[in-house]
């Protein structure tokens, strides 16, 4: 195996690592977005709840695109080029 | 044997449905972003609702002589959007909430026998006494409003509690 495809297939399986963490997040993301839909349909639900789902969300949107810049960056340390 | 028309016009069908690392790692990201929006419309649209509501301020709905004990009457408060009802519980007691089932939003009605608000579209109960869920589907409480007398009249507004 060349050293090009071995340095590809690592790329794939951090790619891989990334994208399950990233799925994991968005999965939560999906969950604050119903909690707050929720709280807008529903009096009873503080508005606090409201903005605590939204500030959550907003700080998994930074760290998925702190994810995908670290592995783009590693990625071009790697290969020398952008995929 | 191929086709002419693969000859004439090849298509490299392989490469049409390549999605390169960057691309997909991008979407990945913009659907991030798409439910960070959506999260933050959403709890803008609440905030929206509480300003709005906070406008609807203590309002008369009925007279005392109106409602006989046991009986009800419907309302809207605090907009023309938000169906409401009041019960009168014994001669002195009132309480008002939100008709909305906090199910799936159909009207709920009052049962003076059991002292009980009845969802008929998928048989909820709640106390008339507090909104709590007492059977069925609704697991949350009727939101429920402050009721004063005064001059003879009721008098709604919003509760202190929900902020």
């Amino acid at each position: 195996m060349s050293l090009g495809m071995r340095v590809r297939d690592r790329m794939n399986v951090i790619l891989q690592m990334v994208t399950t963490l990233i799925a994991a997040i968005l999965l939560g993301q999906l969950w604050l977005f119903s909690i707050a839909l929720d709280a807008m349909e529903n009096r009873t639900v503080s508005m606090r709840v409201a903005i605590v789902a939204a500030s959550i969300s907003m700080l998994a949107c930074i760290a998925i695109w702190m994810l995908i810049r670290f592995f783009l960056r590693r990625e071009q340390n790697e290969t020398g080029e952008r995929a | 044997m191929s086709s002419h028309w693969k000859q004439d016009f090849p298509i490299p069908s392989a490469e049409d449905s390549y999605v390169t690392r960057r691309e997909f790692t991008k979407f990945l990201g913009l659907t991030s972003l798409a439910f960070f929006i959506g999260t933050c419309a959403t709890a803008g649209r609440k905030l929206f609702k509480r300003i709005r509501g906070d406008q609807g301020q203590r309002v008369a709905i009925a007279n005392l002589s109106e409602i006989p004990v046991g009986s009800y009457k419907l309302f809207r408060y605090p907009t023309e959007n938000d169906p409401c009802i009041l019960v009168r519980l014994s001669e002195d007691k009132f309480a008002a909430f939100d008709q909305r089932c906090t199910h799936l939003s159909c009207p709920v009605i009052f049962d003076a026998a059991t002292k009980q608000l009845a969802c008929p579209c998928h048989e909820g109960f709640f106390s008339a006494e507090d909104g709590r869920p007492l059977a069925g589907p609704p697991k949350r409480a009727l939101a429920q409003f402050s009721i004063t007398t005064q001059n003879a009249q009721i008098w709604v507004s919003r509760p202190e509690d929900v902020a």
